[in-house]
């Protein structure tokens, strides 16, 4: 039985991070007892309407916003909630994202203690100067107690984010990051490149010049240094931006990227299962109201016909280091991706972008520097 | 006929005559407020948003001076650009008089004086109108001196208005029934009826505009066009109000159509004569000539699949625009397309947007081009228009080039950056005198080549606004004409392919290279884009290799975000075009017509 998961999304922020365009709430802490009764509700709907196409959940993951902005003792009477209502499989992934400064030790022990085996830590940086950039509103200091902390609650697996290509940064400084990065020994590493999305504070101040990210080849050249040292220290690159210790590949993700199955609570959060993906408003006072009412909250249903699923699960597969397995969209859309992409397969063959290895379609390590092309021939 | 006024506005582009004509219109009572719509003779959305009048509409304004009559004003509108001066000409001969306007801030300029010459040629009457005085930089004093000084016209008639408030229209109006005179003609002679537009109806056919000169006609009679030699019985003859308006007949003086059963518009020629196919006149009238195209460019779909689409679009325009020409062409790069022959720039570019526009048509232009004409080894002679018909400069003994004469009015101090400019431009016998003050007219003749490229957005920029441009065919003349070709990966893109004079043709070669770089997205390989005549290199760049395209973060909840993005980014693709294994822009062709800003 292929995995699904559970995706619980929380909107709520401290301060909204000047790079961020997810949707989130700044401040507004006085939703969130609505908005933690609006999922229970919400919950207990799913459970009841969506029973027959539930299987037990492989993983639960309660993301952000920035969870931890609830007490603990919340976070972890939601996730009992989510295990009443839902049956979990045994050995299930169970993680949550938490931001340095917003948990203290005996936070992080009552979420162990609920049921969490997962952290996912807010990290993003370890030079204070480029986290002051950056809008987070902790410190490097912060950022390192909360995973000595972790540790010491039983928390085994544990992730950090880290963000590079930031302004100002030189490749050294990001070495040094990622250095004191891994003597923190973290089982997975989340490296994302600062993207700078339209609408956002960051991308105001690219238009006017008021922002110095560095250029491309430095970009390339940290991105190798970061697989270089990454390698060295045992962990895999397994997707685009995420890298683990053997055995610890972020199991609720990868389901995403199988384009496998999964329910999503919570303001904005999308749900997929029968061939549907469901997306909820994301707004969170409207969600509050809507389920209050006894409404809907699924603002948007997609459903794609097979061959555009199959697009989709192709390039969302790409994502991933061992790519997409050819026997499983034969056996899952009855489509046969070398004759489907024929021509144009072959000459991204040829041009060194993708490659078929043990019956799998994977990127190269060209490929992935340009992902968005190969992707956008094969969407 | 002594209660007809048949009047122009002519103009510099910009000086407000439409606006003035709008007013006209409203004061006359020929439209309800509700009806109006500002500048009411300019239909096309074109027109609306340049300013400009690219077809000339006629309105019948029917109003009572303060003598107490009534009188028909036969306001015949006409398009104010240097492309279409011998359509302003049949405009003008429709008329006794007309209204010179000029605009109280800019003064005279080198269209108001082209126009004026037109108007004079014509034995027009003229009424000088000083425009635009609410302005707070017009000088209306200091214009009117200009007018009775320097163009010699008289002071006592001169008008001044502001069409945006109306103030002084109405004025305008009664000069027009007290200065201008009425037409003259004989109803009982035979019909000489000047053909001076024609528009295209989808029920009615072609609508054909034309003055009466001399006779009467009635529906029902058998008409003679003596140039085109073709016949027709009349189906309807009326006059133009806001609508059309049918009459019984139309007699010596008047304005009016005629519609006739003409099936295409390009089956009437401005200037032709009407005359009855029993009775006919003894001669056609004078001034007519053949349009003439003188710019020529392929016009290529996008996407290949709308080249029928094209097809009908270009059909449906020709109904409407008898001066644009166009015949198949074919390209490696582009595939099925046509090559269009154009009055002028303005021409070519109207009909671009029309096409994109009002038929939705995406579409790729090649380098414009003149007509050329070539003398080869063994006598023979053509001529050629399109790069992709140059003969092997081996074959060739001659080639020459049209020439024109350009007239530029400018302020003083501009002639030193124009006079360089027209030298860059291989200008010859350059002349130039003042006929104002502090105003220099400065003619030279300049290849056509070099006038289509960019020339009249050079003029502008470097006289900030101030030359004005008006210019004339006179001649071929010899010219060192190569074929620059442009090779993208070493391979030739045909439709890229340009004649220009040797002389130019380096700085031409490194000019589209540089254009192609900044529009051509890199790629996943490096691309190569070279200049070339024959074998010769004459200029290159590179558009390096993309190196980095990729989404950091895609989760469950952006799945359908960022998979969007990515079709957004196939289907910008799709529209471009592939030569060998690299994709080029809409925007790449585009870019090498256009001037280096």
């Amino acid at each position: 039985m292929s995995d699904f998961g559970l995706y619980l999304h929380i909107p709520f922020c401290l301060k909204k991070c000047p790079y961020c365009s997810f949707y989130s709430l700044e401040g507004r802490m006085d939703l969130v007892e609505r908005y933690v009764q609006a999922i229970n509700t919400q919950l207990r709907f799913c459970a009841e309407a969506y029973r027959n196409h539930l299987r037990p959940m492989t993983s639960i993951f309660f993301g952000g916003g920035t969870p931890t902005l609830l007490p603990a003792a919340a976070l972890s009477r939601l996730l009992s909630k989510c295990l009443e209502r839902f049956s979990c499989a045994d050995e299930a992934e169970i993680s949550i994202e938490v931001n340095p400064a917003t948990v203290d030790r005996s936070d992080l022990a009552v979420l162990r203690q609920a049921g969490f085996n997962r952290l996912s830590i807010g990290v993003q940086s370890l030079q204070d100067a480029e986290l002051r950039q950056l809008g987070r509103p902790h410190t490097v200091a912060d950022a390192v107690d909360t995973v000595r902390w972790a540790r010491t609650a039983g928390f085994e697996n544990i992730n950090l984010d880290l963000m590079y290509g930031l302004s100002g940064q030189g490749i050294q400084t990001w070495k040094t990051t990622l250095e004191h990065a891994l003597e923190l020994q973290p089982t997975h590493l989340s490296i994302y490149e600062l993207t700078i999305e339209a609408g956002t504070p960051f991308a105001r101040m690219e238009e006017q010049g008021t922002l110095f990210l560095p250029d491309e080849d430095t970009v390339l050249l940290m991105l190798e240094e970061t697989q270089q040292l990454l390698m060295q220290a045992g962990l895999q690159r397994y997707e685009i931006s995420n890298y683990a210790q053997p055995g610890y590949q972020c199991r609720h993700n990868i389901n995403y990227w199988q384009n496998g199955e999964y329910l999503g609570l919570g303001a904005g959060a999308v749900a997929f299962f029968n061939k549907t993906r469901f997306t909820a408003i994301a707004n969170a006072e409207q969600f509050c109201a809507r389920l209050e009412k006894g409404q809907e909250v699924w603002m948007e249903k997609e459903k794609l016909d097979r061959e555009a699923a199959f697009r989709e699960t192709v390039i969302m597969g790409l994502r991933m280091t061992a790519g997409v397995s050819l026997a499983a969209l034969t056996d899952h859309f009855d489509l046969n991706a070398e004759s489907y992409y024929s021509d144009t397969l072959h000459r991204l063959i040829r041009q060194g972008m993708v490659r078929i290895v043990q019956g799998r379609l994977q990127l190269t390590a060209q490929g992935f520097l340009l992902a968005n092309t190969v992707m956008a021939e094969l969407v | 006929m002594k209660n007809i006024r048949n009047f122009s506005v002519i103009a510099h582009i910009d000086h407000g005559k439409s606006t003035l004509s709008d007013r006209m219109i409203q004061l006359c009572g020929g439209v309800t407020d509700r009806e109006f719509k500002d500048q009411l003779l300019d239909n096309m959305d074109i027109e609306r948003e340049r300013g400009i009048t690219i077809k000339s509409q006629t309105i019948c304004l029917p109003f009572t001076a303060a003598d107490g009559q009534e009188y028909a004003l036969n306001l015949v509108d006409t398009p104010g650009h240097v492309d279409f001066s011998y359509e302003v000409s049949r405009a003008l001969a429709a008329c006794e008089g007309a209204l010179l306007l000029i605009d109280a801030a800019q003064g005279v300029e080198a269209q108001t004086l082209a126009n004026l010459y037109l108007a004079m040629e014509n034995d027009l009457e003229i009424i000088p109108v000083i425009n635009k005085i609410d302005l707070p930089a017009a000088e209306p004093d200091k214009v009117a001196e200009e007018i009775e000084e320097d163009l010699g016209l008289d002071g006592e008639v001169i008008r001044k208005c502001s069409a945006k408030t109306g103030v002084g229209v109405q004025e305008i109006l009664e000069t027009i029934v007290t200065h201008l005179p009425p037409p003259e003609g004989d109803p009982d002679k035979p019909l000489e009826a000047l053909i001076f537009d024609a528009s295209y109806d989808p029920y009615r056919g072609t609508v054909i505009s034309v003055r009466i000169i001399n006779g009467t006609l009635k529906p029902g009679e058998q008409i003679l066009f003596m140039h085109n030699k073709t016949e027709y019985r009349v189906e309807e003859v009326g006059q133009f109000y806001l609508t059309r308006t049918p009459q019984k007949s139309l007699s010596a003086g008047q304005v009016g159509y005629i519609i006739a059963g003409v099936k295409n518009v390009a089956d009437t020629k401005p200037g032709d004569t009407i005359t009855h196919k029993d009775a006919p006149c003894p001669a056609p009238l004078p001034g007519f000539q053949e349009v003439q195209q003188v710019v020529f460019s392929s016009i290529y779909p996008i996407s290949t699949d709308e080249y029928e689409d094209l097809a009908t679009a270009l059909e449906k325009l020709k109904l409407n625009d008898a001066a644009l020409t166009f015949q198949k062409d074919t390209s490696a790069a582009l595939g099925f397309g046509f090559r269009c022959g154009f009055l002028g720039l303005l021409h070519l570019e109207v009909v671009q947007e029309r096409l994109e526009r009002e038929f939705d048509i995406p579409l790729i232009l090649t380098v414009p081009s003149v007509r050329y004409q070539i003398t080869l080894q063994d006598d023979t002679e053509l001529t050629v228009e399109n790069p992709s018909h140059f003969p092997d400069p081996g074959a060739i003994a001659r080639i020459e080039e049209p020439f024109i004469k350009a007239t530029i009015l400018i302020p003083e101090r501009y002639m030193g950056v124009v006079m360089t400019l027209c030298m860059e431009r291989r200008g010859e016998n350059t002349n130039y005198h003042y006929p104002m003050p502090g105003r220099i007219e400065f003619t030279c003749e300049l290849p056509l080549a070099e006038v289509i490229y960019d020339f009249y957005d050079k003029l502008k920029s470097v006289t900030q606004g101030y030359g004005s441009f008006d210019y004339e065919l006179i001649d071929y003349r010899p010219s060192d004409l190569v074929k620059l070709d442009i090779l993208v990966n070493s391979e030739k893109v045909d439709a890229l392919s340009q004649l220009t004079h040797r002389d130019r043709s380096r700085e031409r070669g490194l000019k589209a290279c540089e254009s192609l770089k900044e529009e051509i997205p890199r790629q996943m390989f490096k691309i190569a884009i070279q200049a070339a005549i024959g074998g010769n290199i004459v200029a290159r760049t590179n558009v390096a290799a993309l190196r980095k395209d990729v989404t950091a973060k895609c989760y469950g909840g952006d799945i359908s975000r960022k998979r969007k993005l990515l079709e957004k980014q196939k289907a910008g693709k799709k529209r471009m075009k592939t030569v060998g294994n690299v994709e080029i822009p809409q925007s790449a062709f585009l870019s090498v017509l256009k001037s280096e800003q």
